[in-house]
This record gives C-alpha cells, structure tokens and sequence, in this order.
C-alpha cells in the first residue's frame, strides 16, 4: 500500500465463513476491513466509514444486495461495489452492474481472486467506466466458466483418484475382490461423466462463440422427433416408462440439423432421467400460430418453485434427495441456448411431485404448405 | 480394537465416500457415512463419531463450513476432531489456516483427493491409536 490513507473495504455478506475469508484475506493485504451480516447494518457502515469498496452478498435475507446496491451509490457514488454470489449468470452480473455495481465475484473464489478484484476495482475507482461495460460482460463470462468447469470437473477425476488410490493399497486383500469389479465400473461411469461434462461445455462454448450450429438445412422436425423418441425407448422401458409421441405429418423448419437433435435429445432425455417408474413422457409436436410448438410432459418428481428461474443456469442442478441422478447441469442452457439461436424460445412448467412441461417454439419454413393448406 | 472408533464422513460424492469408508473399514475402523452437512449433523448427534471428515463444497455451496460450526454446537462434539476435506484449497493457504477465534484447534484440512497413507497416519494420531 502506497499513499497517505488506508482504504476501508465492507463486506456484506450473511455467510460467516464467507465474511471471515474476505475480512482475513484483506485485512493481510493491508485494508481495514469491517464486515456486517445484513443489508442495513452495512448501509449504516457506509454512511458512516465511507468505504472505498464495499462487497455485498447478492442473495441474503432482508435487504438483498440487489436492494443494497443503489443504496450505497445514493450514499456514496464514489464508493466501488462488487458483488458476491453463487449461481453467477451473466444475466444477475448485468443487472447488478446496472444497479451500479462495478465488477461481480462468482463464489468459490480464490483468495488470490478476491485481491485481484479489490485491487483493480480501486484502481479504475477514479476512472470512467463508460463503454468497459461489453469487456466486463465478456470477462466475466470467461472467468465464470474456468472457475466452475474445473471444479465441475475435480468432483469426478477426485472420486476416481480415490478409489485408484484405495485399490492400490488394498487391491490384493481378498476382500476386496468383489469390490474392485464395482469401482472399476463405477470409474468408468465417472470418467464418462467427465466426457460428456467436457462435451457439452463444448457445445455451450461453440454455440455462444458462433462456430455451432450453423448449417441450416430444411428439416422435418417430425422426423427428427420420432428418430429421437425411438432412441430414448430402452432406457424409458428399462423403468416402465411410457414414452409416445404425438408429432403432426409435417412440421417444416429450417435448422442446423445436429441443434435440432441436441435440443429434443436433452429435453426427452430429462423427461425419462427425472421420471418416476411407470412413469409417463409425452412429445407433442404441432403447429401454432405460425410456428412450430414442442411440448415435453413428464409425470416426474417436479421441480420445486424456488429452483425454476435456476433451470437455465449453467451448472445449476436441482437439489435432489436419494440417489444421485448423473448429469453435467448444462443440458438446459446448451437447449435454451439452441432454441434462441434458432430464433425461438424455451418455456417451463413444473408442479413438484407432479412432473414437468417444457415448451419449445421454433419458427416454421413457410415456402412449404402444410397437408391441406392452399398453396398460394 | 479400533472398532471403537467411530468416524463420521459427511461427503456429498458416493464413490468418494465408497473408497474411503472402505480404506478406514479395513484398517479397523468404523464408518458412518452422510451424503448433505444436514444429515451430517443428525448422525453426529446419534452416533457421537471419534472424528469427523467433513466435504466442504457441497451441492455447489459452502454447505460444510456451515456445518462445522453446528457440529460443534452439539452436545460433546465441541472438542471431537474435524478433518474438513476439499480440493478446493490445493493452492489456496489463507483458507487452508482458519482463523483461531473461529475455527477450534481441533479442526484440520486436509487435501481431496486424499492420500490414504497419510490420512491413517493423522487419524492415528488425533485418536491417540496404536498402529494394528
């Protein structure tokens, strides 16, 4: 630290943990740091500290960091706000900025993560923000990804290293025997986790970069829907799943074909992953309106309300009791991401213990009519 | 016998818990296993384990450091060792040293994935066992 004054930093946050980690961390870093578990003591501090920085905790009970934030710019339009949260979408980062905050810090992070921030949020203190705007959100972005990819992907290469480990010591002790069969297979399906994690982060990566589904082509999404449903039969049997299929003769779009597979693939699948046994999905596909509606009905466990705005959220999996169900969490962001590539959108529908519909809308090729349409 | 001993291992991820419930097993101990900190803290409470190894990173919160706290809330637990696991500390010392006004000298981390060796080795010596 150079200059006359110590700068002051508050962190609001309603974590313990989380507010001894910053207060230690910054604190060695030469700050004087005060930490406040609710929005309107850390407003009180603010008004009275003036600090240089303030780290707010987006999600906490009373006042929300959301609500924090222009409160500290009416204060103190001066002080630099960062923003703290889990679940980091670049949708809440940019709300967030737009409220007034200046940069955004997806936990976990790295004590070296958190200085790197104060630091240079200090830095551009005195600076316009003006057009950073688009850098920031393109950081962001970047930074978010690389935080929660590697530790997406620690979780399964741990559990494999662990029982590799084990087996290592143990491997000759008859005991084990048995045992080893089941790990060996069970380090197969974590390594094939890791695979289709690294994939799909792929696909997510190609899609938002351009460089994925961009070969359009004239496609029966009839056909595709009922190639889809066929591939999904085994597994839907092999639990008593009912799956049917009720798409209209012709449903005309012009898609790249592999986005149109990917798509249905993730939602149909889900629909059979998140069934109870003897369960029911239903597929109805038809025209509306001009376009093209696909509707994906399970009798499944649901999805509680509080855990929908989240569906979409990279990485984000809904809380489950009982056995885990694998995924990678980023099925339905690649699938939302598809239908707004391709012009159209995603909805859903969810009563817990009852089951989900999704809705896929996609415009329709009109240069085809439909069987019993006048051709003008 | 170290069956006596009873550890408490609260880990979100099945197979890691699988393979290292299995190494203690063998080497005499006796695992209780809990998948969330909440079922955590309701085995604790029942099982009064000798030691504690407990996941950080659960469910993408910091749902364990939670935990440690109500751990030692319960009746007879406040000195009980607790091993707090993660891979997320493998570069990160100012979270690997908790503070010492909040973190209980009998809370230590250790390294996921763990080297089994050295986790006998330290369990050994928090629970003043004899090598078997």
């Amino acid at each position: 630290m150079t200059g006359d004054a110590v700068e002051t930093i508050i962190v609001i946050d309603d974590d313990y943990a989380m507010r001894l980690s910053c207060e230690r961390i910054l604190s060695k870093t030469g700050f004087v740091v005060q930490t406040f578990e609710d929005g309107a003591r850390g407003l009180a501090a603010v008004a009275e500290l003036r600090p240089a920085l303030v780290l707010v905790d987006l999600k906490m009970p009373g006042l929300s960091g959301m609500e924090v934030i222009p409160r500290i710019r009416e204060i103190d339009p001066n002080a630099v706000i960062v923003v703290i949260t889990g679940y980091a979408t670049i949708g809440t980062a940019v709300d967030a900025m737009k409220a007034g905050a200046y940069d955004f810090l997806p936990k976990p992070f790295s004590p070296d993560e958190l200085r790197l921030i104060v630091r240079r949020g200090l830095e551009r203190r005195q600076l316009e923000l003006g057009s950073r705007q688009c850098e920031i959100e393109r950081e962001l972005m970047k930074r978010r990804f690389v935080s929660f990819v590697s530790h997406q992907l620690k979780t399964p290469l741990v559990a494999v290293h662990q029982y590799l480990e084990v087996l290592a010591r143990l491997g000759d002790t008859p005991d084990m025997w048995g045992k080893a069969r089941e790990w060996i297979s069970r380090c197969l399906a974590r390594t094939d986790e890791m695979h289709q994690l690294i994939d799909d982060w792929l696909t997510l990566s190609r899609i938002e970069g351009g460089s994925f589904g961009r070969q359009r082509a004239d496609a029966d999404l009839h056909d595709t829907l009922t190639h889809l449903v066929e591939s999904h039969r085994p597994a839907a049997a092999e639990r008593g799943i009912t799956l049917a299929l009720d798409a209209a003769p012709l449903l005309p779009v012009h898609a790249d074909p592999t986005c149109l597979t990917v798509l249905f693939d993730n939602l149909i699948g889900n629909a059979v992953k998140y069934n109870r046994e003897g369960g029911t999905v239903e597929v109805v596909a038809e025209r509306s309106d001009g376009e093209i509606l696909v509707t994906v009905r399970d009798t499944g466990v649901g999805i509680p309300a509080d855990a929908v705005p989240l569906l979409f959220e990279e990485f984000y999996r809904v809380p489950r009791e009982g056995a885990a169900v694998p995924g990678t969490g980023l099925g339905l962001p690649i699938a939302r991401r598809i239908a707004l590539e391709l012009g159209g959108t995603i909805t859903v529908e969810s009563t817990e213990g009852e089951g989900t519909t999704f809705r896929v809308r996609l415009p329709r090729r009109f240069d085809e009519p439909a069987p019993g349409e006048e051709v003008p | 016998m170290n069956r006596a001993y009873r550890i408490l291992l609260i880990d979100d991820d099945p197979d890691f818990s699988a393979a290292v419930s299995t190494y203690l097993e063998a080497n005499g101990f006796t695992v209780v296993r809990a998948a969330s900190g909440r079922e955590g803290v309701t085995l604790a409470a029942r099982e009064r384990p000798a030691l504690i190894l407990l996941d950080i990173i659960m469910d993408e919160r910091t749902d364990g450091l939670f935990t440690e706290g109500a751990l030692r809330e319960l009746p007879g637990l406040a000195d009980v060792p607790i091993l707090v696991i993660s891979s997320l500390y493998d570069q990160e010392a100012d979270f690997s040293v908790p503070p010492d006004r909040m973190w209980g000298a009998n809370t230590a981390f250790v390294r996921k994935p763990i080297d089994p060796t050295d986790l006998l080795e330290r369990i050994r010596t928090l629970l003043d066992v004899p090598e078997s």
